[in-house]
């Protein structure tokens, strides 16, 4: 039976095999490389805006809608109950929790500085909605939300030559503008893994601080919601804002936390670039490989078309070629990148040891001590897409001479 | 010339003008040549008289500067390129000097590569080339692919390959050139039995004497024109 073009173009793939190989392999490494490199950058942005979640207002937050901008204790919200039952009833929700964020003055007997303290139920919280990169470095956690106790940055426990169980004192401005004061025996330390805020955070009961600051017990600075995925969260504030009051916005944790949002985009963007610089060079080979093997068989296309063959028949011959090349490279790319990658997911790369212990942090946010890796499974299709589109994209102009190609100049008979 | 019912191919007043570089040149100035169904009909004449332009116009591979090109009463310039195409699939069969078999396709596949392209059924096609691959002598070599094949095996693979789909005219470009003389002898004895027994028709463009010599028209072409047109009994 005559072999369709497919079939042909197959075959036509290994009359050059030291050729289609050094493709191939081209084709192989570049696919490995964006594989990897995005796997690695979805993970850790990831990982850090989940803990950018925890230590701030969630993945998606409900707070007054001047607190963004002016974010003063006088800015709450009350019924917090209600709306973490309201954002609890969505699917994409994980856990709802109330906080009360802000800042304060912080005194021992030694001494006294500026801090940012985050107020909270340690009984409605859990590693999902509140872990620390580093956690508890000396003391004991909360019991209750009313228990008379603080915890403080290992920096700023230092600065303030605080020992555990020495009384701490904060100060605040109150609900009604007016300064106010709790106080707290100090339970324990803890590390964010960002050097910045290890110097100034301070974790409060969150019944303590609503007695301090004059807020109703159903009242807060915020709902912090968290979610299965962080790239659901436009979705889930827009499914929250129809059902919210008026005095109550919802945003997402990108809006909160624009600094941050503007990192990771700057450094989507640049792997984006990169991955488009392989995208080309990988390109550029097949371009090559085709290009010049449809040179080498003018004469061969020539007689084709004196057997028959339209010139549209020739355009898709190099195309299935072209084709062929792509989806053998994203498969082989596949078997060389499964193995490493899987051994990275079980085996994450310990940063910290390659920074001598030294914490990193972007925007007041930890790095991620364990560069984990794990690939969006819409970006890991998306790279198969642009693999097999770019290398059938490369095929498209040596198709295209295939297809034109005269027939008596081809075949020579002139 | 064994049949002369109707013409299978009618070239008329035919020019073809080449540039090259700065210069024309006159392949063709005015040929004449009717060749009718089940010819076996071969074109003679020293290098430049035609021969090959006379073929690549009969064959829709190229248009005349002026005149017309006729097969099986159809204008071949009044064509579109796909028209081209379909004609050359259906109706033209070739055989080039230097068999020009597809190099990834075996000898079956090569032979039935036309019929393939027609959508012939693969049941069908298996029917048809088969038995003319055991007609030729080169059954037991189908799978084989060019490159395991000697000269005048590839040869007559592509003369099995030009005659499948049963085309109206088969052009032959110096078909017994690449080989010795026994394989010319019996690629000829092939082709003479085809035209004899199956009613193939064929033009052969040649300077092989052996091909004049089992021809049962010669026409001499000198300076892009007819110079003698010999129909032997």
């Amino acid at each position: 039976m005559g072999p369709r073009l497919a079939t042909m173009a197959w075959r036509n793939l290994w009359r050059n095999k030291r050729r289609t190989l050094l493709t191939l392999a081209s084709i192989t490494f570049g696919t490995f490389l964006s594989v990897m490199f995005t796997a690695m950058q979805d993970r850790n942005f990831a990982d850090m805006i989940d803990y950018a979640a925890r230590l701030g207002g969630g993945h998606v937050t409900l707070q007054h809608p001047e607190y963004q901008d002016t974010p003063t204790l006088t800015r709450s919200i009350d019924h917090v109950d209600q709306l973490i039952a309201l954002a609890q009833a969505d699917p994409g929700v994980t856990k709802a929790v109330a906080r009360v964020q802000g800042q304060a003055m912080v005194s021992t007997a030694a001494q006294s500085t500026g801090g940012f303290f985050l107020a909270f139920d340690p009984t409605a919280e859990d590693e999902d909605s509140l872990q620390l990169i580093q956690g508890l470095v000396a003391g004991r956690w909360f019991d209750g939300p009313d228990d008379k106790a603080v915890l403080l940055g290992r920096t700023l426990a230092d600065n303030l030559e605080a020992e555990l169980d020495d009384k701490v004192v904060y100060t605040v401005i109150d609900k009604h503008g007016e300064i106010a004061a709790g106080m707290g025996r100090l339970w324990g330390e803890v590390g964010t893994g960002a050097p910045s805020a290890d110097g100034s955070f301070v974790m409060l009961p969150i019944d303590r601080v609503r007695e301090s600051l004059g807020y109703g017990p159903t009242e807060a600075t915020e709902v912090a919601i968290f979610l299965r995925d962080a790239r659901k969260a436009p979705a889930v504030r827009d499914r929250l804002a129809g059902q919210l009051p008026a005095s109550v916005v919802a945003l997402t944790w990108d809006q909160v936390q624009p600094e941050l949002s503007g990192f990771i985009a700057m450094k989507v963007g640049g792997a984006r670039f990169m991955e488009l610089v392989i995208m080309v060079l990988v390109a550029a080979s097949i371009f090559n490989t085709l290009f010049v093997s449809v040179m080498e068989r003018m004469r061969e296309f020539g007689i084709l078309i004196a057997i028959g063959y339209s010139p549209g028949q020739l355009f898709r011959l190099i195309l299935w070629e072209s084709a062929w090349l792509g989806l053998v490279g994203v498969a082989l790319g596949a078997l060389l990148t499964s193995p490493v990658y899987l051994y990275l997911v079980a085996h994450p790369i310990d940063v910290g040891a390659m920074t001598a212990g030294e914490n990193m942090e972007v925007a007041g946010v930890g790095m991620p001590p364990l560069l984990r890796i794990g690939i969006f499974p819409e970006n890991l299709a998306l790279i198969g897409v642009f693999v097999v589109g770019a290398t059938v994209l490369a095929g498209l102009y040596p198709a295209w001479r295939a297809g034109r190609v005269e027939p008596v100049e081809a075949i020579n008979l002139v | 010339m064994t049949v002369t019912s109707s013409p299978v191919l009618q070239l008329e007043q035919v020019t073809r003008t080449y540039r090259q570089g700065e210069v024309d040149v006159h392949a063709l100035r005015g040929l004449d040549l009717s060749v009718g169904s089940g010819e076996f009909t071969a074109m003679v004449g020293p290098s430049g008289s035609g021969k090959t332009t006379a073929l690549n116009l009969a064959g829709a591979l190229d248009v005349p500067t002026s005149g017309r090109v006729l097969l099986e009463g159809t204008d071949l310039a009044s064509l579109a390129a796909h028209q081209r195409s379909r004609i050359r699939r259906d109706r033209i069969g070739f055989i080039f000097q230097a068999y020009n078999l597809i190099p990834v396709m075996s000898a079956f596949e090569n032979a039935a590569s036309v019929l393939a392209l027609q959508g012939v059924s693969e049941a069908e096609q298996r029917d048809r080339v088969m038995p003319l691959l055991a007609e030729l002598g080169i059954e037991q070599l189908a799978h084989r692919r060019p490159d395991q094949l000697s000269g005048g095996q590839q040869q007559r693979v592509a003369i099995a390959r030009a005659i499948a789909a049963k085309p109206a005219i088969v052009l032959a470009d110096e078909p017994t050139a690449n080989v010795d003389s026994t394989t010319a002898e019996r690629l000829l004895d092939v082709m003479e039995r085809l035209n004899q027994h199956h009613g193939v028709t064929f033009l052969f463009s040649t300077h092989d004497d052996r091909v004049v010599a089992h021809a049962r028209r010669v026409v001499t072409l000198m300076d892009g024109r007819v110079h003698h047109d010999d129909v032997r009994a």
